[in-house]
């Protein structure tokens, strides 16, 4: 092994201070006299089949061994192992398992040899079962060759017919290599288990852990976090394992080990708690929020450091193996995926249905989709292919979820049928919301405009209830060119401004008075637009014929305002009638005056209770105002006040000055209840 | 294998009428119809389960395969309700009393069931892992010469496979630990989970969640509907509620699952009515198995492969005990018999599991969607979700 490993770090994660395995020694006793047994083998019982034992066949007999004693049990060993690698050679090749029959060759089985093999390796093995000292990597190595030629004497003396020598010998062979493989499994899933650089209490782990604490950040980022001569060691193991015939074994142990240790990290780590799914639909919105932040982190780290380190892991330690190092990381990553996943399931299940709570599960929808490249190269094959289409499945339920809370604003706002009108025409509550709401969603346009796209037609291959925005889809079809090409989401935003359209304009018709009526409607499409305006996002979406549309509706309400309230009282102020024959006619005079100051009063009176919070819109209103009322005025004054007689006369019907009546042009829409009483709109 | 078996469906015939019948306040000879139909459906579908599962050659109670097809019938009684259901009806029929009481009780069963679904998924994950013990048995037992090492691998895998079955629920791997290791272990225990040899790859599901609760809390509420409500769209979601909670019943029965204690075997189907005589039969067959086993070995479930496994396992461990090399011709054979009975067994379940956990899987995808387009359904009479500002 060429390992550097410290004094202090086992050489496969071996511990100190194993007392004996009491049941191991008495093995070591069994297979001690085994060795010696003599017993002869029934006839039928030898052989891999009821072919014909035929004694001429098999020549018995030994290899004339080299192997006189040698002192240095190390070399000795070198020099058996030589001899058996030998032998082995001098075997026919056994590939072709049909030609039995021409496989004549007889063969002699160096009995002594094998012996005195296998009795230095089950001194090696006892050694390092025992392992009192801490391993030495050359012996590893050594142990890992000589596991290795047993599993190659195994297969080859398999093949062979053998009298009960041959036999006693392949048993022993065989119990060994038991033995040996039981041995490799536990420090392999030793070193699995213990040997990670942020294992806590290993001895002889001290050295990393030290190293370990001064950067407690390495961990995240060094997933899974074995050393590289770890690896090295697990990728020996698990080879003698798999040629030795005991892929399973080291598959289980794999399996098992490396399992547990993401589910632990994906706890301990990353805080991610299992909920069951009926767990998540009674959660609090508040718990819910703080495990959707930390699903999004565990799931994000998954995806870009878990799994990539795990796959990494099984490729390196799997290294000549790549259909079981794929099957291994595909199982290993299917459970936590699907964990993850159905966490996402349960949560696009819940019915939160509110903005802030659509944006939490967009960015879950973004995660999924975000990750989804990082993780298409982890996955392959048909396993990979299953992991993908279940992200998918996740990633769709969380779209429709979406999709249907963003929908539900439409029914907010169909279910908004209150019958009390906002006092003063302010700004509706409904469009307030509804407009930050949309505002808000906007910020989250692109995702959105992907959920639309790819969500909304649900598979209903069995059903007729079609959701709303795929008629209108259709419908819009036969429309003018610039529904044509609009969005889903920008269909359906334009669905949702309708709605507000219409339900503002029912909202209108609860105000008697016409005047009001419209600067409600004025007071909200400002409202509206403002909000547009200030969101490039939706502007984009809603189009600047919406727009246009829009500001030249906010034009009309002004007009019809101005007309209900003003056009009456500059009625007052008509020069027609005054004159007949060349002649004022006071009192019609009289009367124009008084109904002009009493119809004044009352507009200044109700109208200073109105409400315009949007300034610009309050100044356009009153520059309009004025400019309407004044000249008229002035000019009506100009014209008709000299016919009032100085003092009383002028006092009583001239009340207000031009300048009088612009201070009370800009009172209006202050929403001030105070000058007057309250009139029910 | 997915659950589009057209046969004897009436779906089509349904989509057609209603196609051609726009009724607003919902026709109800037709309602009767669909009803009857459907009873019929679930009665066929369960009948054909229930005489499947006296058949003593391929899909015998609770083997893999019968599973199979009782997922099966699942998926199919599921699609036909849907289809009596939501199909071109007018929601505000399934928003009247008393539907919109019992249809967010049967959502609320289907959330549950996904949960034991899920379970019932990492339960199949154990049943694959018992099968790969068992066939590190039967390669190492199919191994000619045989000798000590072949034998000890075997019982080795065996012996872990017996402690596997044994530890779920508890899962105490202290003892696995114990017959396991080299002796290796006791100096280097660490305070996490006893790192216990072939140590079981399920995947947990959420603290404290029971199977046994859970499918007791799916009973709940469920009562058939009487009187007029009877002839009503009441009755299908009943039936559906009932055939949901005896499957995921069964399957909580036959694969381990996270908690079980209690698990009652006897919750109300009613026997009296003709679609639930064959579920009724069934229901008391599997409930008669399940207090057959004693408390210790129902752990690993009533899974007809399972208990194989754990007989020949306990025989063939019996076997391997006095395994003397060389073997005697004649224990060879008793040997050779056992094993070819345990690869045969590992053979069904090589096949057989994954296609479950796939078909679990795809219960659990179509109960999703299922209970969106319910609700789809529910919203656009607007009664379910409030408008929240």
């Amino acid at each position: 092994m060429e390992t550097n490993l410290s004094e202090n770090s086992p050489s496969f994660g071996r511990k100190l201070d194993h007392p004996p395995n009491p049941r191991e020694d008495t093995e070591a006793v069994f297979y001690a006299n085994q060795s010696s047994e003599t017993d002869r083998l029934p006839k039928e019982n030898v052989g891999e089949d009821d072919r014909n034992v035929d004694d001429e066949e098999i020549v018995q007999g030994e290899l004339t061994a080299s192997s006189g004693p040698v002192s240095d049990p190390h070399l000795n060993f070198l020099k058996v192992s030589e001899n058996i690698d030998e032998f082995l050679s001098s075997l026919p090749s056994n590939t072709d398992d049909n030609n039995e029959n021409e496989n004549v060759v007889p063969v002699q089985i160096p009995h002594e040899l094998i012996d005195t093999f296998l009795d230095l390796v089950e001194a090696k093995l006892s050694k390092l079962e025992g392992a009192a000292q801490c391993g030495d990597p050359d012996e590893d190595l050594s142990f890992l060759e000589a596991v290795h030629r047993i599993s190659n004497l195994t297969k080859s003396l398999r093949q062979l017919k053998l009298d009960s020598h041959g036999s006693r010998i392949f048993n022993r062979i065989g119990g060994i290599h038991q033995r040996a493989m039981s041995f490799l499994e536990e420090e392999f899933r030793f070193l699995l288990e213990e040997s990670r650089t942020t294992g806590s209490d290993t001895k002889g782990m001290q050295d990393q852990q030290l190293q370990m604490e001064s950067e407690t950040t390495r961990d995240m980022i060094n997933f899974p976090g074995y050393p590289d001569d770890v690896v090295s060691s697990m990728n020996k193991m698990a080879k003698e394992m798999i040629s030795g015939g005991y892929e399973s074994e080291c598959c289980q142990v794999y399996m098992a080990a490396r399992s547990n240790e993401l589910e632990e990290s994906l706890h301990k780590q990353l805080g991610f708690e299992k909920h069951s799914i009926d767990e998540v639909q009674r959660m609090q919105w508040e718990s819910l929020e703080r495990e959707i932040a930390t699903w999004t982190k565990a799931f994000k780290q998954c995806a870009t450091l878990y799994f990539s380190g795990e796959k990494a892991l099984a490729e390196a330690v799997f290294s000549d193996h790549p259909s079981i190092s794929a099957s291994l990381f595909g199982n290993l990553t299917r459970g936590v995926l699907i964990q993850l996943l159905d966490f996402a399931e349960g949560v696009a299940m819940t019915k939160q249905r509110s903005a802030e709570k659509l944006f939490k599960f967009l960015d879950m929808y973004e995660n999924l989709r975000d990750l989804m490249p990082s993780m298409e190269s982890l996955f392959e094959g048909e396993c990979g292919d299953d992991l993908k289409t279940e992200i998918n499945l996740a990633r769709c339920r969380l779209g429709e979820t979406a999709i249907l809370m963003f929908c539900d604003l439409e029914n907010s706002i169909k279910f908004d049928t209150g019958k009390t009108p906002v006092p003063g025409g302010a700004v509706h509550p409904l469009i307030r919301y509804s407009m930050n709401y949309l505002k808000y969603a906007c910020e989250y346009k692109d995702t959105l405009e992907q959920v639309f796209r790819e969500h909304s037609k649900i598979e209903r291959a069995d059903s007729i209830n079609r959701p709303q925005y795929l008629e209108d889809e259709t419908q819009s079809l036969n429309n003018q060119n610039e529904t044509q090409s609009r969005s889903p989401f920008s269909a359906q935003l334009m669905r949702v401004m309708e709605l507000l359209d219409s339900n503002l304009e029912g909202k209108a018709k609860l105000y008697k008075d016409v005047a009001l009526s419209n600067i409600f409607m004025m007071n909200n499409g400002r409202y509206i637009l403002q909000k547009i305006k200030g969101s490039t996002e939706i502007h984009g979406l809603m189009g600047d014929t919406w727009y246009r549309k829009r500001s030249s509706d906010m034009r009309q309400y002004h007009k019809n305002y101005q007309r209900e309230t003003w056009n009456k009282l500059l009625g007052c102020l008509n020069h027609e009638g005054l004159n007949v024959n060349g002649k004022v006619v006071k009192p019609v005079l009289k009367e124009r005056f008084k109904s002009f100051n009493q119809m004044f009063d009352e507009i200044h009176k109700t109208q200073s209770t109105w409400v315009v919070s949007d300034e610009q819109l309050q100044s356009e209103l009153r520059v309009s105002i004025s400019a309407v009322v004044i000249p008229a005025y002035r000019s009506f004054l100009g014209r008709f006040s000299q016919y009032l007689q100085a003092g009383r006369q002028t006092e009583k019907y001239v009340k207000y000055q031009p300048e009088d009546i612009e201070d009370c042009i800009d009172k209006l829409f202050e929403g001030n209840p105070a000058s007057t009483a309250r009139r029910r709109p | 294998m997915r659950a589009t078996d057209n046969q004897g469906s009436f779906l089509n015939r349904i989509s057609i009428r209603r196609n051609q019948v726009v009724s607003m306040d919902g026709n109800h000879e037709q309602d009767l119809e669909d009803l009857e139909l459907f009873q019929k459906y679930v009665a066929d579908r369960f009948s054909d389960l229930l005489s499947s599962s006296s058949d003593e050659a391929a899909d015998s109670l609770l083997s893999v395969s019968w599973l199979r097809k009782l997922v099966d019938v699942f998926l199919c009684c599921e699609a036909e309700f849907k289809a009596v259901l939501i199909m071109g009806r007018d929601p505000s029929q399934v928003s009247k009393p008393p539907l919109d009481r019992l249809v967010p009780e049967f959502l609320d069963r289907v959330v549950k069931a996904l949960d034991v679904c899920n379970a019932v998924s990492h339960g199949v994950e154990s049943v694959r892992h018992y099968q790969k013990l068992a066939e590190i048995a039967v390669s190492a037992f199919e191994q000619r010469p045989i000798g000590d090492g072949q034998v000890r691998r075997a019982k080795k895998a065996l012996n872990s496979l017996m402690l596997t079955l044994e530890e779920k629920e508890g899962s105490n791997h202290k003892s696995a630990e114990r017959a396991w290791s080299f002796g290796r272990r006791g100096a280097t225990n660490k305070d996490r989970a006893a790192p216990g040899q072939f140590r079981s790859l399920s995947w947990n599901m959420a603290k404290g969640w029971s199977a046994a609760k859970q499918i007791q809390a799916m009973s709940a509420n469920l009562v058939a509907p009487r009187g007029a409500e009877s002839s009503g769209l009441a009755s299908p979601v009943y039936i559906m509620s009932t055939v949901t909670l005896f499957v995921m019943w069964a399957l909580v029965a036959a694969i381990p699952c996270q908690e079980r204690n209690g698990l009652s075997t006897h919750f109300p189907v009613p026997r009296q009515l003709g679609w639930a005589h064959s579920m009724f039969a069934l229901q008391e067959k599997i409930a008669e198995e399940w207090k057959k086993k004693k408390e210790k070995t129902r752990l690993a479930g009533l899974l007809e492969e399972t208990q194989r496994l754990e007989r020949l396992g306990q025989s063939l461990i019996e076997l391997a005990d006095s395994f003397q090399f060389p073997a005697e011709a004649e224990r060879l054979e008793e040997m050779a018999s056992q094993v070819a009975e345990l690869a045969d067994t590992c053979k069904k379940m090589e096949e057989g599991l994954v296609p479950l956990q796939q078909q679990i899987r795809e219960v659990f995808h179509r109960l999703v969607r299922s209970r969106t387009e319910v609700l789809d359904v529910l919203d656009q009479v607007g009664k379910v979700s409030a408008p929240s500002m």
